[in-house]
C-alpha cells in the first residue's frame, strides 16, 4: 500500500505547484498575466475615477481654463494659488469653516462620548438604544437639511412653535448672523454625534473588565476609574473618530446649500461652498481646481500631523 | 522586480491617453447658425426635450405641447425636464460645458443669454427669425429681451443685432393686496404702498405688512433691490461704458436701498429673510401678509381653495385678494421676468430641426392664444390683448399693462457672478449682517471688479 495522501499542508503554495496547470493555459495565461487580468478592473476604475481627475485638476490649477468658455488652457503657473492664498474672501470662508469644524466636532465628541459612556453602563436594552441613536447617521444630509429647514423656519417651524408654547420668543435660526452658523453646527451635531458614539462605544466595550475589578478592590472612586482607566484606553480610538469627523466637517457643503445658501450674506459660506460658487457660477475651472487642490493639501498636512501625534500617543 | 514597473508604465500610458482625450475637447467657442428655412423633419418617433426649473408653468407647457403640437407632429413627444430653481443655471451650463446636452431646447433666463452666446452653446437663429417669424407682432423689447445679444437698450430692440431665442413665457412682478384689509383700490405710489402696509400691519396683529423675495439663492434678493432701484430712479449700470461703481450706488441707488432695508423690511414677518417665491405665496395663502410681491407666473396657486385659508371657493378668495401693477414713484419701471426658448448647439440635426419647427409653431397667433388659455403668458401683442389671455387669470391684465414698463438686468457673460454678488449683499443688508450703505457700495465695487477683470489671467472667480 502506498502512503496516504495528506489532506492539508502547512505550505499552501506547495499544493498549487503539486498540480501543474494544463499545458495550453500555461502558455497563454501565465500567473503574471492572470494577476494583471484580475487587478486591471480595479486599477482602471481607480485611475479613471480618482487618480486621473486629481492629476487633471492639478494640471488645470496652473491654467486659466474655463469649462464653458472652451478654447485652450493657458498656463498662469502659480497665479491662481497666489490669488486664493491672498484673497480676503477666502480668508473669511476659512475662518467660518474653522469655527464650524471646531464647534461641531467638539460638541459631537463631548455628546458622543457621553452617550456612549452611559450606554456602556447599561446591561439591558443596549442594542436597541444604540440602533435608535444611529438612525440620524443613516439619513442623507440633503434630507436632513430639508426637514431641519422646515423645523427651524421662524414662522412655520415646529421649533419656534415649541418655544412659543413655553412662552419664549421667536428665534430667527437661519436668517441672523449670530444664529445661522450655530444652527448649522446643531444640525450637523444631531446627524453625526452617533458616529462618535459608535466608535467610543467600541472602545469602551474593549476595556478589559479585570482593570475595573482591580480598581474596585483598591476602592478607587468612579472618577478615578474613569480618569485612569477608561479615558486613556478609549482616547486613541476617539481621536481617530475625531479625525474622520474633522475631515468630513471641513468639506461641509450639503447642509450649507440646503439650510442657509451661505447666508445671511456670506456669513455661513464654508470653503467647499465657496469652491462650488467659483467653479459653477463663473465656471472659473482653473481657479476652482487650485482651490480644491489647496483644500486637499490642508487636509493631508493636518492629517499627517494628527497621525504623528496618535503614533506618539501609542508609543507612550 | 520587473512586474510592478510594467504595471506602472501601463498606468502611465492609460493616464496619458485619457489626458490627451480630455484635452481634445477644447475648441474655440462661437455660436453656430441655424438655417433660414427649417430642414426636412423626421418621420421617425422623436422626443423633443426641454429643460426648465420646477414650477407650475413647466407642467403646463408639457401638457399643452403634447396636446397641441402633436396634432401637427404625431411622431413627436414633448418632455419638459425640470430641476430645482437654485440649480437651474448650473444644470444647463454644466451640460454645455460637457458639449453634450440631454435637452434640445434650454429655457434660459434672459440674463443667461450672454454667457450661452459667448460660449457658443446656443444656436444663432437670426436668419430663421427673419424668414419665419412676424417680428412686428411683438412689442420690440419683449422680442429683444428673450433673444437679442448684445443686450438691447431698455424698451427697444436693435434690428441689426443677432437673435438667439424667442419668447416662451412672459412675466413680471404683480402686487398682491388684501382688499378686505386695505381696500379695493391698490396704492398708486411706492410711498402709499408702504404707508398702507404699515397701517394694515398695525391694525391686524399677526399679519405682516409686506412679503417679498429676500433669499440669497437664485436671483431673489437681487430682483427685489433692482425693482426698488428702478422705481426710485436708479440704474444698475451704464452699459456703454460698463460702469457700475458710481452708477448703482449713486444717490438714487442709496435711497432705494434705504427704502428697502429701513422702510420695507421692518414690515415683513420675523425670519422672512430667506423667503422666495413659495414662502411669499404661502404667507399670502395663509392670510399672513397685507401686501406681497411675486412673479405673475407663480401666482396661479393663490386662487386654489385647497392651498388657501382665504376662502373655500375661487370667487371667495378673489373677494379678498387683489392683483395690481407695481406702484410707481420716481419712475414706473417694473422687473422683466420670464424666459425664452433657445436651441442647444449640441443637439442632433434632427432634433435641432424639430426644435426650430416647434418654435415657429409656438409663435403663431392662434397657438399663442391657446397657450394663454392653458395658463401660459404669451408675448405676441395680439395674444396679450385677446380675451383668451385677459380672462384666463385676474393677474393677466397686470402683465399686459406692465409690458411697456419693463426693465431687465445685465445679460453679459459674467451675469451669474454679478447676480450672486448682488444677492448675497442685499440679503446681508436685509438680515442685519451689513449696513445698507456698505452693502450697496460693496455690490458696486465687487461687480465692477468682475467686469474689469474679464479676460485677466489667474484667480478668476474670486
Amino acid at each position: 500500500m502506498s502512503d496516504p495522501v495528506p489532506l492539508t499542508t502547512d505550505h499552501p503554495g506547495q499544493v498549487a505547484s503539486a498540480t501543474p496547470p494544463a499545458p495550453g493555459w500555461s502558455r497563454r495565461l501565465s500567473d503574471r498575466w492572470l494577476t494583471v487580468a484580475f487587478i486591471s478592473p480595479a486599477l482602471l476604475l481607480l485611475l479613471a475615477m480618482s487618480v486621473f481627475p486629481l492629476l487633471w485638476a492639478l494640471y488645470l490649477s496652473f491654467t486659466d481654463y474655463s469649462a464653458t468658455r472652451g478654447g485652450s488652457a493657458h498656463f498662469v503657473w502659480f497665479e491662481n494659488y497666489t490669488a486664493i492664498l491672498t484673497s480676503a474672501q477666502v480668508h473669511q470662508r476659512a475662518l467660518t469653516t474653522l469655527i464650524y469644524v471646531v464647534g461641531a466636532v467638539t460638541l459631537q465628541t463631548v455628546l458622543g462620548f457621553t452617550i456612549a459612556y452611559l450606554i456602556s453602563r447599561r446591561t439591558h436594552g443596549r442594542g436597541l438604544l444604540t440602533t435608535l441613536f444611529l438612525i440620524p447617521m443613516m439619513l442623507s444630509p440633503v434630507v436632513v437639511g430639508l426637514f431641519w429647514r422646515f423645523m427651524l423656519d421662524a414662522q412655520f417651524g415646529v421649533i419656534n412653535s415649541m418655544l412659543g408654547s413655553l412662552g419664549l420668543g421667536q428665534v430667527e435660526w437661519l436668517t441672523r448672523q449670530q444664529t445661522a452658523l450655530i444652527s448649522l453646527i446643531l444640525v450637523d451635531t444631531w446627524q453625526w454625534t452617533p458616529f462618535i458614539m459608535l466608535i467610543a462605544l467600541a472602545g469602551l466595550t474593549a476595556v478589559p473588565k479585570y482593570l475595573y475589578e482591580a480598581a474596585s478592590i483598591d476602592r478607587a472612586s468612579e472618577w478615578f476609574r474613569f480618569r485612569t482607566i477608561t479615558l486613556p484606553l478609549v482616547w486613541p480610538l476617539l481621536l481617530i473618530a475625531v479625525l474622520f469627523r474633522a475631515i468630513e466637517a471641513f468639506r461641509l457643503f450639503e447642509l450649507v446649500y440646503i439650510l442657509t445658501s451661505g447666508g445671511p450674506g456670506v456669513s455661513t459660506e464654508t470653503l467647499s461652498f465657496h469652491v462650488y460658487k467659483v467653479a459653477f457660477l463663473g465656471f472659473n475651472t482653473g481657479t476652482a481646481s487650485a482651490y480644491g487642490i489647496l483644500m486637499v493639501l490642508i487636509v493631508i498636512v493636518l492629517t499627517q500631523l494628527y497621525l504623528r501625534y496618535l503614533n506618539k500617543l501609542k508609543e507612550d | 522586480m520587473r512586474y510592478p514597473k510594467r504595471l506602472g508604465r501601463l498606468s502611465a500610458a492609460m493616464l496619458l491617453a485619457t489626458a490627451v482625450a480630455a484635452c481634445g475637447g477644447g475648441t474655440e467657442a462661437s455660436a453656430p447658425k441655424a438655417p433660414a428655412t427649417i430642414p426636412e423633419l423626421t418621420k421617425d418617433p422623436l422626443t423633443l426635450s426641454f429643460i426648465w426649473f420646477e414650477w407650475p408653468p413647466a407642467q403646463a407647457l408639457e401638457a399643452f405641447a403634447n396636446a397641441e403640437y402633436t396634432k401637427d407632429r404625431p411622431n413627436v413627444t414633448i418632455k419638459v425636464n425640470t430641476v430645482p430653481n437654485a440649480n437651474w443655471h448650473d444644470a444647463i451650463f454644466t451640460q454645455f460645458a460637457a458639449h453634450k446636452t440631454d435637452f434640445d431646447i434650454p429655457i434660459l433666463d434672459s440674463q443667461h443669454i450672454g454667457e450661452a452666446v459667448t460660449n457658443g452653446n446656443i444656436v444663432d437663429i437670426t436668419d430663421f427669425v427673419k424668414q419665419n417669424i412676424d417680428v412686428n407682432a411683438y412689442n420690440p423689447y419683449l422680442l429683444a429681451a428673450y433673444g437679442q445679444f448684445p443686450q438691447a437698450e431698455t424698451g427697444k430692440r436693435d434690428e441689426n443685432a443677432s437673435l438667439y431665442g424667442l419668447p416662451l413665457l412672459g412675466d413680471t412682478w404683480t402686487m398682491i393686496y388684501r382688499k378686505d384689509l386695505i381696500g379695493d383700490k391698490p396704492p398708486q405710489t411706492w410711498d402709499e404702498m408702504i404707508a398702507a402696509a404699515a397701517k394694515c400691519q398695525a391694525d391686524n396683529p399677526g399679519v405682516s405688512g409686506l412679503a417679498f423675495h429676500q433669499a440669497n439663492g437664485s436671483d431673489a434678493a437681487a430682483v427685489t433691490y433692482n425693482t426698488v432701484n428702478g422705481v426710485y430712479g436708479g440704474n444698475l449700470w451704464d452699459p456703454k461704458t460698463r460702469k457700475i461703481e458710481g452708477v448703482l450706488n449713486d444717490a438714487a441707488g442709496q435711497e432705494a436701498m434705504d427704502v428697502l432695508v429701513n422702510k420695507m423690511k421692518p414690515l415683513t414677518a420675523t425670519g422672512s429673510g430667506n423667503w422666495f417665491i413659495d414662502e411669499v405665496n404661502a404667507a399670502v395663502a395663509q392670510g399672513k401678509a397685507c401686501i406681497a410681491f411675486n412673479w405673475i407666473a407663480a401666482s396661479g396657486g393663490l386662487l386654489d381653495p385647497k392651498q388657501s385659508t382665504l376662502g373655500t371657493t375661487r370667487e371667495e378668495i378673489l373677494g379678498k385678494l387683489g392683483f395690481a401693477t407695481l406702484p410707481s414713484q420716481k419712475t414706473n419701471l417694473v422687473p422683466l421676468g420670464g424666459m425664452g426658448m433657445h436651441v442647444s448647439a449640441y443637439s442632433s440635426e434632427a432634433n435641432q430641426a424639430e426644435a426650430l419647427n416647434f418654435m415657429k409653431w409656438f409663435q403663431q397667433a392662434d397657438i399663442q392664444k391657446k397657450w394663454a388659455a392653458a395658463g401660459g403668458v404669451p408675448s405676441r401683442t395680439d395674444a396679450l390683448e385677446s380675451p383668451e389671455f385677459l380672462n384666463a387669470g385676474p393677474f393677466n391684465k397686470v402683465y399686459a399693462d406692465s409690458v411697456p414698463r419693463m426693465r431687465d438686468m445685465w445679460n453679459v457673460p459674467e451675469y451669474a457672478r454679478l447676480v450672486d454678488i448682488e444677492n448675497t449683499n442685499v440679503n446681508a443688508a436685509l438680515n442685519g449682517a451689513e449696513t445698507p450703505k456698505d452693502a450697496l457700495n460693496d455690490i458696486a465695487k465687487e461687480q465692477q471688479a468682475v467686469l474689469d477683470s474679464s479676460g485677466s489671467k489667474g484667480g478668476g472667480g474670486l
